[in-house]
């Protein structure tokens, strides 16, 4: 068969050669991404903050829909719950009663120890708009983003329990990663035993918890809050409480409620203040960035001065610590 | 009569891509964010298949592509890998489309499954020599063999849903060419 016969081979060759260019071109978008995936990362969630605001009004009457079959469900069964509500309520007296004397004794125990909470630690509010609801990933995407102020990395909280923290920001929306998700990793401590631990997702309802130091103290019980190690989320939020797994393998089971995240918080963290110099702490503050500075301009005066006080600073304090 | 017949696969090409936001919408609903679930088989993959056996000329390579890598956007798999893998199995069966004509529904099922088989292989080869962190094999399996499984399901739906069928031998196309 030769070629020129044949126009229909012609169009088999051109469009081989398109199919090629194709495969080859999203080939490069993977490599691409793996190579530089921030970059890419930033461009799909502008593709998300395009399309899902867009496509919120088909989401909500569907997600309410399913929501009142989840309610109507629950119906079915009000006698038993409300059984088990009259039941919890009692209990929930006695706890209210201890929960009050509590909170009365600890006031007064900060106030004689003239403790200060950290005031920096608010939050901002979103609404969930949707999910990318693949077993693979799990995240929802809240409709607060950088124009609120937000920044990656930040925790996510709902009322009771941490949800996963921020991972990808657009102008108007922002990805949170929750904690089930096989990506996710949050330095915890397990009370009362104080165990460190990393709680790792693997899409499981249940989290994993790897790496702690002595598995005979932890009990199936223990309340798991967030260490605060490694800057990333403010310490003591609380994450939920130890359970075994069929597998022995010891897991949590999450305070915050997965199957209806509608409203999240986002705490705004601060980063924490870093010392990593030994003088920056003694020295006073007016002294200090003059010792930093190469040479200070002739004709600044004060400056000058500034330099020629310093070092005298510097050797007081180093003999005062060599007396101490 | 050929004004019609070209109209009807602008209605397919549309159809198809209109198929494909329903099932993003459908993944990006809240209901659908439960961890531990199964998951759910690969719709595009399989209707793909089965419409380029059947009419290669409804789903044109380029805009299998496209809804391909929205997809991998949208559902945060990694961006290209996937939307090659499945280009490249397509037009495999769409080079053999003419030979499909005569294989029973069974025989056409192993094909497709050998294939589709080929596309999660190669995926997790490439995932792995790239160092991309993966979900749990068992997942995947679960994944590969629904996928696998739901093919005659659609395949039937396509045919007494949609009325798509093998062109019969002797059938002529738009321009009077044979099918």
């Amino acid at each position: 068969m030769s070629r020129d016969q044949d126009p229909q081979d012609y169009a088999r060759q051109a469009r081989r050669l398109l199919v090629g260019v194709l495969i080859v071109a999203l080939l490069g978008v993977f490599v691409v991404w793996r190579i530089d995936s921030p970059r890419v990362e930033r461009l799909r969630m502008a593709v998300i903050d395009r399309v899902v605001p867009g496509v919120d009004w088909a989401l909500v009457p569907v997600a309410r829909m399913a929501t009142m079959l989840r309610d109507f469900q629950s119906y079915a069964r009000v006698y038993e719950q409300n059984n088990e509500l009259r039941r919890e309520l009692q209990q929930m007296k006695s706890w209210r009663e201890a929960a009050i004397q509590l909170e009365q004794q600890n006031a007064r125990l900060l106030d004689l120890n003239k403790v200060r909470i950290d005031p920096q630690l608010t939050h901002v509010t979103g609404v969930v708009l949707a999910d990318s609801g693949s077993p693979f990933r799990q995240s929802v995407l809240l409709n607060v983003g950088a124009r609120d102020g937000i920044r990656d990395g930040w925790a996510v909280m709902d009322g009771l329990g941490l949800v996963g923290r921020i991972a990808g920001l657009g102008t108007q929306a922002a990805r949170v990663l929750l904690l089930t998700d096989a990506a996710s990793r949050v330095p915890v401590t397990l009370q009362p035993s104080d165990q460190r631990a990393v709680l790792a997702g693997d899409n499981a309802p249940f989290p994993a918890l790897d790496f702690i130091e002595a598995p005979d103290l932890v009990r199936p019980g223990d309340r798991v809050v967030s260490s605060g190690d490694g800057g990333v989320f403010p310490a003591g939020l609380l994450v939920g409480t130890v359970v075994q797994g069929t597998d022995r393998r010891l897991r949590v089971s999450l305070a915050a409620d997965y199957r209806r995240l509608e409203f999240l918080r986002v705490l705004r963290s601060h980063d924490a203040p870093v010392v990593d110099g030994a003088g920056g702490l003694i020295l006073s503050p007016a002294a200090s960035p003059a010792m930093t500075e190469p040479a200070p301009a002739p004709n600044s005066v004060s400056e000058e001065k500034a330099a020629i006080a310093a070092p005298d600073a510097l050797d007081l304090v180093r003999a005062e610590a060599q007396d101490g | 009569m050929a004004e019609r017949v070209r109209r009807q696969i602008y209605v397919w090409r549309a159809g198809l891509a209109g198929f494909v936001v329903l099932v993003l919408l459908w993944r990006l609903l809240p209901p659908a964010a439960e961890a531990g679930r199964w998951p759910a088989p690969d719709w595009l993959l399989v209707v793909a298949c089965a419409v380029v056996l059947r009419r290669p000329e409804f789903l044109p390579a380029g805009l299998l592509a496209a809804l391909v890598l929205a997809e991998d956007l949208l559902l945060m798999r990694p961006p290209g890998l996937w939307a090659a893998l499945v280009l490249g199995g397509v037009e495999f069966l769409r080079g053999r489309a003419a030979f499909s004509r005569e294989l029973s529904v069974l025989t056409e099922w192993v094909m497709v499954a050998v294939v589709i088989v080929m596309i999660f292989l190669a995926n997790q080869l490439v995932l792995v020599l790239f160092f991309v962190p993966q979900p749990a094999v068992w997942m995947t399996g679960i994944h590969l063999a629904g996928t696998i499984a739901v093919y005659p399901v659609v395949v039937m739906a396509l045919r007494y849903g949609a009325g798509l069928r093998k062109p019969a031998t002797g059938e002529l196309d738009v321009m009077g060419q044979k099918l």
